[in-house]
């Protein structure tokens, strides 16, 4: 009795998966889960709220469908800013810039092989 | 972006390694966590599935700019009054109207546990409770006893009692913040007489 108590006043975890949301809209736990997943709601006012929400959807079989389509666009969003950013990064130029060095070095070098032999 | 491979970061870790990383595919595996509840939020508000989804997209662009811009603490509390205000923005648009923003929790931290978490640890609270649930309406009293001591769900709730699971939540949710004050008050007034 004191422990069932205790879970009218306390705060455990809060955090519900979306796949049990989805379950319990359409319907498919237990009693017992169901228990479970509102008083997991009682005190997560995002997911209440949103539960309130997604109830009002005519076919709720659909909603799993639309989260689908949500996450697929939301992906895109993404990565093409990933993309973009990418295309906008310069190019990977050590192999330039050895080079350039390499040839700085022999012309020094040059110069210093005819200098001596003017000597 | 496969949102699996980061299951076991918290929301918290991700948000830090986008600060530190400024790789926008971390937050498209964040907002991904939330796009149902973003979802429902939405609908609760605009009342109309295609605005629903056009509202989600709308708020995933916002979050996204956002958090280019300022840090936020608390990823999960935050979205949630953004998911708001956005909607309530739309009514506005809507109907005309200027709801009222709510800004008083944008940065807030989650709700504070500690002190209620101290409470139901007392015994004393406890023989407090149990005799404090008397004094709730008689439907609050109903729904509170069924629901956390006997464990029903909301549609069992309503099949014995005849009220509408909705009924149902409000009467639990009610309950249980006039419990906490009728408990609070108790306290306070035992302190003072000793």
């Amino acid at each position: 009795m004191q422990d069932k108590l205790k879970d009218i006043l306390s705060h455990l975890s809060t955090e519900i998966d979306q796949e049990t949301l989805l379950l319990y809209l359409q319907d498919k736990l237990s009693d017992e889960k169901k228990h479970e997943v509102e008083a997991l709601l009682a005190d997560n006012d995002f997911a209440s709220d949103a539960l309130d929400g997604l109830q009002e959807f005519g076919d709720k079989k659909q909603i799993a469908y639309m989260v689908e389509m949500l996450n697929r666009d939301l992906k895109k969003k993404v990565e093409k800013k990933r993309v973009r950013r990418e295309k906008m990064k310069l190019p990977d130029q050590t192999w330039l810039y050895i080079s350039i060095l390499i040839f700085l070095l022999l012309v020094v070098l040059c110069f210093m092989v005819i200098r001596r032999m003017k000597n | 972006m496969n949102a699996d491979k980061y299951n076991h970061i918290t929301d918290q870790e991700l948000l830090a390694q986008f600060y530190r990383d400024r790789d926008n595919e971390l937050l498209g595996v964040l907002l991904q966590r939330y796009t149902l509840l973003l979802l429902g939020v939405c609908m609760k508000y605009l009342k109309n599935e295609e605005e629903a989804k056009d509202c989600v997209q709308q708020v995933f662009l916002k979050v996204i700019q956002e958090l280019q811009k300022y840090k936020v603490e608390y990823f999960k509390s935050w979205l949630y009054m953004v998911a708001k205000n956005h909607c309530l923005m739309k009514l506005r648009d809507r109907q005309g109207k200027i709801p009222t923003e709510i800004n008083e929790k944008l940065i807030a931290a989650p709700q504070e546990e500690t002190d209620t978490q101290a409470l139901v640890q007392n015994d004393h609270t406890l023989e407090l409770m149990e005799n404090s649930i008397r004094e709730l309406n008689r439907e609050q009293q109903q729904c509170v006893i069924l629901f956390y001591l006997q464990k029903k769900s909301y549609q069992e709730i309503a099949d014995e009692t005849g009220y509408t699971m909705m009924q149902v939540k409000s009467h639990i949710q009610n309950g249980k913040r006039n419990l906490r004050n009728l408990i609070e008050k108790k306290l306070k007034e035992e302190s003072k007489n000793t």
